[in-house]
């Protein structure tokens, strides 16, 4: 596999408090307003995803900013947004970071994004950050958020229910209810008061974030070799780590480069990849999945900028945001299923025309490792071929993975 | 082991002068009710499979419906060692280690037929999803759903962040409650009849007021109960029978029993040196060998979470046939493990001290990650800012592969130990002169 840019390490062991120093990015974000190629780019990427000091969010409070953690998959980050502060996507210490502490309050089985993202916090790397949001995604994250309110009791910290009946006529009415909880909470740290004009404004933002990043979806998908996996992915995980107005620009030049690619379309299998919803493979790993022949057509990678399409305002933003959420049928494992899982996997194999489907789910997730035994009952029936392989975030070794998805590339290339 | 430190107290096993007529109703009960799944003798009825936490039994039940608790299902497995076959086939289905062995044992059983040792396990016609303080259970009923092809009601609860619910909360739960009498009514063919609801909820309220007063038994000095690994036992009517006249019966047996404990002075134990309070499911596969770990030691547990995941009843709550609704959906809110963190912490400080609780036990189980993620935060709190001697462990509930009963007991031999030493070096330095 060719050798990714290493850029940076980070020895994470640091006496208890004592935050390191990372890397320095410029208040007005200008290495990123200033790249002009996707390769600078996705250099910067790696260098920010390598350094657990959160660098763009030391930029932004260098500027005076404030900044909220959300932890995967959704939060409303429009209503962050409309506070001026950045919604900020916690996705874990990445493969860098070292757990000392973290182990000993969760327990031993469970994900390494719970660990990281705990040990983060009881080691100081959070200390960027004005807030947490922790969306009830499963029960882990529902229960780090307990977590957080005592070991960061001076940042406020707030579980949000996502509902999941979505056929009640009041499932709407209650979650407008949660929002107005979260926001009571923005409202404090951000020392000002909600405002629907503002939150109008910022629902604007994210249409414009969603629409280029649907574009890039569209082209993975329709033209998966012009841009590759990891190109993709961190142009997308920017999008959750970097001031919106900053990403936007960046995103649409680098589409545009990317749809003038000139590349070869070579003979490679088309595969969804499934479960990395909310822990975060390694690069590596990401590489690996096309260096072995596969093109990735389907994902659920980065899905916060992925769940709603546009949000039309609307005579209430807040209501609007809440219906976006209620109505749209987004399939994960982290929601109620619409239809039902067979259905939905089969719905989105023919969408991407995939060859074949590749679960990436991470240790101990229990809702992507549920899904998987209805998704692959469907897949069987059918005939498609698949391939289920787990991940940590502290992933070291690729040969065993490397072995499992050639075999897996080459059983459909040579059918 | 220290000179001062006392041997084992007890051997093995429970004293059947300790646990009789109740312990003997309850089997019987447990066995009426599988039993009646069986009969032929008259038509059956409709079966709803239903979760623990936030349960809608009384409703279920006056629209005549059998509701099937797969959660208790698998601990009956589990506790009658075959949970493992049915967790196996499960694997072999492609469930993978780390799903949880609630899900597993009960769709491995379900996959196998459903015959257990303690009868056939009815297919569902209904499948109410009360999602209460666990999302395995979304998942688990999706599973149910596709393999049956039964209609599945999501019954969403809000988690509680708040110790009092906001009117939203209410508000969003009547609705689905109605909802669900409409379902219910066009399945039925039944006009919904509140007046049967509203009996309905008078026996529960009649049987939450004696499962009370058997908890409360443990405030006595020395307890004439044994808050958890008897507690568990007499769940069985609160959760499954709850809302019939034989649910109510049932805790005044309990009680008349706990009193002529008091009366003939016949305790858990001989002697109870250690008033622990247990945090966490146990390990069902292993119920009596953990159980002793904790009787050799002279240590009663005395007040216990896990009896409270189908509602916190000891902490005021009871259904209220004069605000039907209304307190069915409070009831929902108020399973063990749909309270937030901080919320549990308060629940468990209260205990010790309403309890006179010497120290806490946290089990933490691999397969349920609601319960358990948090708990090593727990007991960090527990021993530094409230200053209460804890040990955290860990198994399953489920997969008698993870319960290792070496490393189990001499963590608990270890602790208990210590507590005794440090007792020993109290009571040495209060006797000292000066």
């Amino acid at each position: 596999m060719p050798e990714l840019l290493k850029i940076g390490s980070w020895a994470g062991d640091l006496p208890d408090g004592e935050a390191p120093a990372g890397i320095e990015i410029s208040p007005d974000f200008r290495e990123f307003t200033e790249a002009e190629s996707v390769e600078r780019i996705v250099h910067l990427a790696q260098e920010v995803l390598a350094d657990p000091t959160f660098p763009t969010v030391r930029a932004w409070r260098t500027a005076g900013g404030k900044a909220i953690g959300c932890f995967p998959v959704y939060t409303p980050q429009e209503l962050v947004h409309s506070f001026a502060m950045m919604p900020v996507a916690i996705q874990g210490g990445g493969e860098n970071l070292e757990i000392s502490r973290a182990d000993a309050a969760l327990g031993s089985f469970l994900c390494s994004i719970s660990k990281s993202t705990l040990e983060m916090a009881l080691t100081g790397l959070l200390d960027p950050f004005d807030g947490f949001v922790f969306p009830y995604i499963c029960d882990v994250s529902r229960n780090l958020d307990g977590i957080f309110t005592r070991v960061l009791p001076q940042r406020p910290s707030h579980m949000l229910h996502l509902p999941q009946n979505f056929t009640s006529p009041a499932t709407i009415p209650f979650l407008v209810a949660e929002y107005r909880s979260l926001i009571e909470k923005l409202e404090r740290v951000a020392g000002r008061p909600f405002s629907p004009e503002d939150l109008r404004a910022s629902l604007e933002v994210f249409n414009e974030q969603r629409a280029l990043v649907d574009r890039l979806v569209v082209l993975k998908r329709d033209a998966p070799w012009k841009v590759t996996l990891v190109e993709y992915y961190l142009l997308l995980r920017l999008g959750g780590l970097l001031p919106r107005e900053v990403h936007i620009p960046l995103l649409r030049r680098a589409i545009a480069e990317l749809e003038g690619r000139e590349r070869k379309n070579k003979d490679a299998i088309r595969v969804i990849v499934l479960g990395p919803f909310c822990e975060q493979p390694t690069l590596e790993l990401l590489q690996l999945i096309e260096d072995v022949g596969c093109y990735v057509v389907g994902d659920e990678l980065q899905m916060l900028h992925r769940w709603c399409p546009r949000i039309e305002p609307g005579t209430d933003p807040l209501e609007s945001l809440a219906t976006s959420y209620v109505r749209t049928p987004v399939d994960i494992g982290v929601r109620s299923t619409p239809t039902t899982k067979a259905a939905a996997i089969l719905a989105r194999v023919d969408a991407a025309k995939a060859q074949g489907v590749l679960f990436l789910t991470a240790k101990f997730c229990e809702p992507a490792l549920e899904d998987v035994v209805l998704y692959r009952r469907a897949l069987e029936g059918r005939g498609l071929p698949y391939l289920h392989m787990e991940f940590e975030e502290k992933s070291t070794t690729y040969e065993q993975a490397r072995l499992q998805l050639e075999t897996f590339a080459e059983s459909i290339l040579f059918e | 082991m220290s000179d001062v430190v006392s041997a084992p107290a007890v051997s093995g096993g429970v004293s059947r002068s300790f646990l009789r007529d109740a312990r003997g109703l309850q089997r019987k009960l447990v066995e009426e009710y599988y039993g009646a799944f069986a009969s032929v003798d008259q038509p059956r009825r409709p079966v709803a499979y239903m979760l623990v936490g936030g349960n809608l039994t009384e409703i279920l039940r006056s629209f005549g419906y059998d509701v099937v608790f797969p959660e208790i299902v698998a601990l009956n497995c589990a506790i009658k060692h075959q949970s493992l076959e049915n967790i196996l086939h499960a694997e072999s289905l492609g469930y993978g280690l780390d799903v949880c062995g609630y899900v597993k044992n009960d769709l491995g059983l379900q996959d196998l037929g459903g015959k257990t040792s303690f009868g056939q396990i009815p297919r569902p016609d209904l499948l109410v999803c009360s999602f209460s303080g666990c999302y395995v259970y979304v998942k688990w009923w999706e599973a149910l759903a596709e393999s049956y092809g039964a209609p599945l009601f999501m019954f969403d609860v809000p988690y509680m962040r708040e110790e009092t619910p906001r009117q939203e909360d209410i508000a969003y739960l009547v609705s689905q409650l109605w909802e669900l009498v409409h379902l219910l009514e066009k399945r039925t063919g039944r006009a919904f009849d509140m007046n049967e609801l509203k009996r309905v909820l008078a026996e529960s309220r009649r049987a939450e007021d004696g499962w009370v007063e058997f908890l409360r038994a443990g405030r006595l000095r020395p307890s004439p109960i044994e808050a958890y690994f008897e507690s568990i036992f007499y769940m069985f009517p609160i959760n499954v029978l709850r809302g019939t006249p034989g649910a109510a019966d049932f805790y005044d047996v309990v009680n008349e029993e706990v009193r002529a404990r008091v009366r003939d002075g016949n305790y858990p134990l001989p002697e109870e040196k250690f008033r622990v309070l247990v945090e966490g499911v146990p390990p069902y596969t292993n119920y009596r060998t953990f159980w002793d770990f904790f009787r050799k030691w002279g240590a009663v547990s005395v007040v216990a979470t896990y009896p409270k995941v189908g509602g916190l009843f000891d902490r005021g709550f009871r259904h209220d046939p004069s605000r039907p609704f209304e307190s069915i959906a409070e009831y929902s809110l108020g399973a063990y493990v749909n309270q937030s963190w901080p919320l549990r912490r308060k629940i468990i400080a209260d205990y010790v001290k309403e309890y006179q609780a010497d120290a806490v036990i946290i089990h933490g189980i691999k397969s349920c990650r609601s319960f358990t993620a948090g708990q090593g935060d727990l007991r960090d709190w527990l021993i530094h800012d409230q200053g209460v001697p804890t040990l955290y462990i860990e198994s399953d509930h489920q997969d008698p592969r993870y319960f290792a009963p070496a490393q189990i007991k001499n963590r608990m031999d270890a602790f208990f130990e210590s507590l005794e030493q440090r007792r020993a070096v109290a009571a040495a330095a209060g006797a000292a002169p000066g």
